[in-house]
């Protein structure tokens, strides 16, 4: 029940579920139930940089000669931002991290959030270069309407996790009366499922909501403008792509039940409400970029058509977890964006080199059919 | 070996028979709705399908984001190391599968 940094139960850890298990002791990696974890940990240290090494000096100029409705697209996106990865800077480790049972797991999380901090810090480097008061901006993002309406739906799944673990590691399993929200009911069915959902929301968070933000960088250096901002949101769009992994892996390895058999119908269970998540997500993001656009569009690029791609990534997503997708837009309204996601140095690190003919036919995954695409309520 | 000889076999005059060639020259057919497009195994699908005009949905091109996931209706891929990303059940990444078959692979419907 109650946490413990370093468990002294002796136990297998080969044994333990990703998430409600033993309480991590050992933090040894030379043996790993989930090797993808440790896997990610290694690719994201491969990718460390800092924001400091990126030149900003023509953004500056760059940004004085935006027009206001163009300054209020990117700066509106900063600020969006660094709601997001304020969040992400910590809630992983927050929510996660009492509750997480495999050692490369919990050295994911940690690694994973770290690396949300480098991309809070990338934000503070470019705001200090281009405005003279990066106060004002800071500020607006508690006080803008448009952002804390979107601050409560990214953190409202963490918050409700959090608060049932911090019941559950003090009183334990049952229904407990917390002062203003009444009755809350602790079973490990109810923890199960509000931590499904709350990886749902983080996939939905790092894999559809920053998509926006990066659409309207790269539209503005497709115009040879604020390349030094274009080349960081690059640095973040590869972090952040690791990351949507990471989430995917966690969901697909729950729903298949061959990590926890009850998660797998907790899966079940949650599917449609996980489905309401990505719709909701994505009708919000819409939203966001009519507040983005209404003073004016930029060139190549409107509310409609970010729309669209808003739309299109939220299939691509959906279809990634297993879901059915649902929105009407099949094809990238904006095909030029994927250049600019893409990272410049293709490296093939040595541990992918050794690994050799790994063959994988039609149907012959890790998973049958069945066990996914067939969920039906 | 035996695709080699009755290329040979059938086509001399196109001097095939003096290229020593391998599996690796081996064609494909890659089914995609009305459309056919020949693949070899030097390289992954997806630089394939844009050679042929076709657009295909792609992030980090290493197989760590998923992004290029596409429905493989049939047929065989292999991947030259393990991909990152999930590979969902009947479906493939396309910047690192290499086409072991004729495949009939589909976008959202
Ligand atoms: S483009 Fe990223 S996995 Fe293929
Ligand atoms: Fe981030
Ligand atoms: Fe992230």
């Amino acid at each position: 029940m109650s946490y413990s940094t370093f468990n002294r139960k002796h136990f297998d850890s080969m044994k333990e579920p990703m998430f409600f298990g033993e309480n991590v002791n050992v933090a040894r990696y030379d043996q790993q139930k989930h090797p993808i974890f440790e896997k990610l940990i290694e690719k994201q240290l491969s990718f460390f940089w800092r924001p400091e090494e990126v030149d900003l000096s023509t953004d500056r100029k760059d940004f004085q000669r935006l027009e206001e409705h163009e300054q209020h697209i990117f700066l509106s996106n900063l600020k969006y931002q660094t709601l997001l990865d304020s969040v992400q800077g910590r809630s992983p480790n927050v929510a996660l991290l009492p509750i997480v049972s495999l050692p490369e797991l919990e050295t994911w999380i940690e690694t994973w959030s770290f690396s949300e901090t480098i991309h809070s810090r990338s934000y503070t480097h470019i705001i200090r270069n281009i405005v003279n008061d990066p106060t004002k901006i800071f500020d607006d993002i508690v006080n803008n309407e448009e952002i804390t309406k979107r601050a409560d739906s990214v953190s409202k799944y963490y918050d409700r996790l959090i608060e049932m673990v911090n019941l559950y590691n003090t009183m334990g399993l049952g229904t407990f009366h917390v002062p203003g929200k009444g009755d809350v009911e602790i079973s490990m069915h109810e923890l199960k499922k509000a931590l499904y959902l709350t990886v749902a929301s983080v996939n939905v968070l790092e894999a559809i909501r920053f998509y926006v933000s990066f659409a309207c960088s790269f539209a503005f250096a497709e115009r040879t403008l604020m390349e030094g901002n274009a080349k960081i949101i690059k640095l973040i769009a590869r972090d952040e792509a690791l990351h949507l992994t990471g989430t995917q892996h966690m969901l697909n390895l729950m729903a298949s039940g061959k990590d926890d058999p009850e998660m797998a119908t907790i899966a079940a269970e949650c599917k449609d409400e996980m489905r309401q998540i990505f719709i909701e997500a994505a009708e919000q993001e819409k939203e966001w970029a009519s507040y983005l656009f209404k003073d004016g569009s930029m060139i190549g690029l409107n509310a409609q058509i970010l729309g669209q791609y808003v739309e299109y990534i939220s299939n691509v997503r959906m279809q990634a977890v297993g879901l059915d997708t649902h929105f009407e837009t099949k094809h990238n309204p904006i095909p030029w964006i994927n250049a600019w996601l893409v990272s410049d140095n293709v490296q093939v690190a040595p541990q992918e080199a050794e690994i050799s003919s790994y063959l994988v036919g039609q149907i012959d995954n890790d998973l049958d059919e069945s066990d996914f695409d067939d969920f039906d309520l | 070996m035996t695709s080699i000889s009755k290329v040979a076999h059938f086509q001399p005059e196109q001097g095939e028979q003096t290229a020593p060639t391998q599996d690796k020259d081996q064609v494909h057919r890659v089914l995609l709705g009305k459309k056919q497009i020949l693949v070899t195994e030097d390289e992954p699908l997806l630089i394939q399908l844009e050679r042929a005009g076709i657009h295909v949905e792609y992030q980090c091109r290493e197989g760590y984001c998923s992004s290029c996931s596409i429905k493989l209706l049939w047929g065989q891929v292999s991947y030259p190391f393990e991909p990152l990303a999930w590979v969902q059940s009947g479906y493939l990444l396309a910047c690192c599968a290499i086409v072991k078959s004729d495949i009939e692979i589909a976008f959202f419907e």
